[in-house]
């Protein structure tokens, strides 16, 4: 330790600049970004004004009604007819200004939950399917891994021939399967011909309690589990299945899934937020697994691995502090992203239930109305939406140049 | 690059049958009964019945056990999604609810509508994203660098909805010069040869048809070219900035070759590839888009369709219109990426 200290002492004159972490350099780097700045401040406005709002202004929208002062136009100064109106009003009479504040509470949870979601599934996906395509599981994992796999797939015989216990038997197969590879590994030929014949014989057995035919197809089924669970597979299968999930719902474009998902379900703010929330997990998930390939490729995690650092310690010492710069950066566009999905959906009739102000909805309320020019209605939910919208994108851009130096033009 | 070709070909089966899956999955999620759901509560007992039969509710969603358990091998396979997949591989995509129509003959009727304005909206993007990416590039950390950066963040962060309202507000309602919505004014007829209504008006001569035509088109053509024009700037410019640091741009310039045939006969070539796949990806946002400005413009396309039978709740039509887009959004990505083999020799390569 002493040695070490002196060193650094010596090297004091050379490195002028006091230690700074990463964290403070980029936020250093973000300050100074102009673009970003202004980003930040959008944000940071329509977060303060729409949790205020909905904290200390209450607002009723089931009793805001007064057709005495419908569609009317901006009014910057009260008179002894109307009031303040700085947005103007809607075909109801109610204050636009008053509902947009207000609506930006429903648009913006609306985003927020939807990428929290996103983010935490598809980033907890991509960051095991990544770590475990790049780095050998040890016993347990696999045993693990093998054992829910086994149990995942005996549920189909014991599904067909309603008998629950053969899930739990070919659990033990696939557990099977990790120990006869680490304790018998001499006598690896034989078990192409042992777990087939075991697995058809631990569904077609039970099987023929309930018929012929039911043994007779579960046999089938026990054969072909018997046969994936030979060998066990490694964390590249598991990283197989999960990215082939994720290019399905990738094979639909952008927000048509969540507005199909929720035509489906009927509408609602909550499903919405579900729906969009989904639809944008294989993003995060392909982000989180090519982050994490390229990290575990690097000398830092290689040393870690070659000390015998344990695998929980090396994926949240060494490899998720190094993912989180892009997911970041992903993660606030992503927000923008879902607050247009979002707002879209309202338009569309899909997302908040009238008379609850929402951006969208607002807009698709007064698109209807469109032919009496009352453009104020139309005007300030949609500016809104995009004012809010490139804040999140201005502050994504920024944060990437602020994060990630090397890839700055 | 054979080899390289057969095997993306065959990885777009599983996708498929995985869109197909997720398809027929989304009546599960009707809350309630989906036969009551479809007509509504005051449904008779016979239409309920009707419904059942039609979309083989009675029978099990994947696969018939208690079939199974009575000797039934063909009863176990017999099942709603099995059905369903048969009706598929038959180009068969069910009958609306409320019109009793099918499905497929309406879609084919619907999309060409949808196809013309989704092809004008990317010529429009390509035409403003790539000459302004290259410009913006080339003319880096200038004021029309920073204009175009600026424009494009607004374009990436537009609600076309929002934009297409405001479209409508300024040149029709205000200005009066364009029309609301629709796709001819009646009275004008075209004779449909492709449906393109643009092209059958050229190929067949009728000038005042092709005004008409394009006067209902373009402001729904520019709503919907809006985002993916701000991505192409945006890819074009990134990508172009990238191949200008390599080495071989700094040696042709050296060799005092002029700034146009560097930055088109060197940079672009290269700088080409990413694009590509953008514009790629930007196919199926397009078709998803399509959705809400056909809504706004009234467009009798597939998007304005799936609107209607959104609030029709006549969920065989949103099904079917899903699983179309899905397929071609799935085979535009394939070509890309073919393209892309093809385009860069070192793919095929891996």
């Amino acid at each position: 330790m002493e040695e070490t200290k002196f060193e650094i002492n010596g090297l004091e004159d050379f490195a002028v600049r006091e230690h700074r972490s990463l964290w403070i350099d980029a936020w250093r780097r973000l300050v100074a970004n102009r673009t970003a700045m202004v980003g930040l401040i959008v944000v940071v406005l329509f977060l303060l004004s729409a949790t205020f709002a909905h904290f200390f202004w209450d607002y009723e929208p089931k009793i805001d009604l007064d057709y005495g002062a419908k569609l009317l136009p901006p009014q910057l100064i009260a008179t002894e007819e109307v009031d303040i109106h700085l947005f103007g009003t809607d075909k109801l009479g109610r204050d636009i200004f008053r509902r947009t504040i207000h609506g930006g509470w429903n648009s913006l949870r609306v985003g927020l939950v939807a990428v929290s979601i996103s983010l935490l599934v598809g980033g907890i996906l991509g960051l095991l399917a990544g770590f475990f395509e790049s780095i050998h599981m040890n016993f347990w994992e696999s045993f693990i891994l093998m054992t829910l796999l086994g149990f995942a797939l005996g549920m189909l015989p014991a599904w067909i021939a309603r008998q629950f216990f053969q899930a739990i038997l070919f659990a033990l197969l696939g557990a099977g399967s990790v120990v006869f590879d680490r304790y018998l590994n001499g006598k690896k030929k034989h078990r192409l011909y042992i777990f087939p014949a075991l697995g058809a014989m631990l569904a077609a057995l039970p099987g023929l309690m309930v018929g012929p035919m039911v043994a007779l197809v579960c046999g089938v089924v026990g054969l072909l589990i018997g046969l994936l669970l030979s060998k066990p597979v490694g964390g590249e299968l598991f990283s197989n299945i999960v990215m082939r999930i994720m290019d399905i719902i990738l094979s639909f474009p952008s927000y048509l899934l969540a507005i199909a998902i929720v035509a489906f379900l009927g509408p609602g703010l909550e499903k919405g937020m579900i729906a969009i929330g989904v639809v944008g997990i294989p993003v995060y998930a392909r982000l989180a697994r090519s982050a994490v390939m390229s990290v575990t490729q690097k000398e830092y995690v290689l040393a870690s691995h070659a000390v015998g650092e344990s695998h929980s310690r090396m994926l949240f010492r060494h490899v998720l502090p190094n993912i989180l710069s892009p997911i970041i950066v992903q993660a606030t566009m992503g927000l923008a992203n879902a607050i247009l999905s979002a707002a879209a959906l309202g338009f569309l009739g899909l997302g908040a239930i009238p008379p609850e102000p929402e951006w969208g909805a607002m807009l698709g309320d007064s698109y209807k109305y469109l032919s009496s020019g009352a453009w104020w209605a139309v005007l300030f939910p949609g500016l809104a939406i995009m004012l809010s919208v490139l804040g999140f994108n201005l502050l994504g851009d920024g944060l990437r140049d602020a994060l990630d130096p090397k890839i700055r033009l | 690059m054979g080899r390289y070709i057969l095997r993306r070909l065959l990885s777009v089966i599983p996708t498929l049958i995985g869109v197909t899956l997720v398809i027929f999955l989304f009546q599960r999620l009707i809350p309630g009964d989906p036969a009551v759901a479809m007509l509504g509560e005051r449904a008779t007992e016979e239409n309920i019945a009707r419904i059942r039969e039609q979309f083989g509710l009675d029978r099990p969603s994947f696969l018939d056990r208690d079939a199974l358990a009575e000797g039934d091998l063909a009863g176990f396979f017999d099942s709603q999604y099995s059905r369903y997949f048969g009706r598929l591989m038959r180009f068969d995509l069910g009958e609306s609810i409320h019109r009793r129509i099918p499905v497929a003959e309406t879609l084919k009727e619907r999309f060409p509508a949808t196809l013309e304005l989704s092809l004008l909206s990317m010529s429009i993007a390509l035409l403003i994203g790539i000459p302004a990416g290259i410009a913006s590039a080339s003319k880096r950390n200038t004021a029309l660098d920073g204009v175009t950066m600026v424009g494009s963040l607004i374009g990436v962060s537009m609600p076309i909805f929002w934009l297409g309202i405001m479209e409508i507000m300024l040149f029709s309602v205000f200005l009066k010069w364009l029309p609301t919505g629709g796709r001819l004014p009646t009275g004008v007829e075209i004779q449909s040869i492709t449906n393109l209504l643009l092209l059958d008006s050229l190929l067949t001569g009728n000038f005042a048809g092709f005004v008409a035509a394009l006067k209902h088109i373009i402001l729904p053509a520019v709503a919907l070219a809006t985002i993916p024009a701000a991505i192409i700037t945006r890819m074009t410019r990134s990508s172009m900035l990238d191949v200008l640091q390599e080495d071989y741009i700094r040696t042709a310039t050296a060799k005092g070759l002029s700034l146009k045939v560097v930055l088109f006969r060197h940079a672009l070539k290269n700088a080409f590839l990413p694009v590509i796949t953008i514009i790629g990806l930007q196919a199926g946002s397009l078709l998803a888009g399509a959705v809400l400005t056909e809504t706004i413009f009234s467009w009798p396309g597939i998007g304005k369709w799936v609107y209607d039978s959104i609030l029709g709740r006549d969920y065989p039509i949103v099904q079917g219109v899903t699983l179309l887009i899905a397929i071609i959004f799935l085979f535009v990505n394939l070509v890309v990426d073919l393209s892309y083999a093809i385009l860069d020799p070192r793919i095929s390569l891996e």
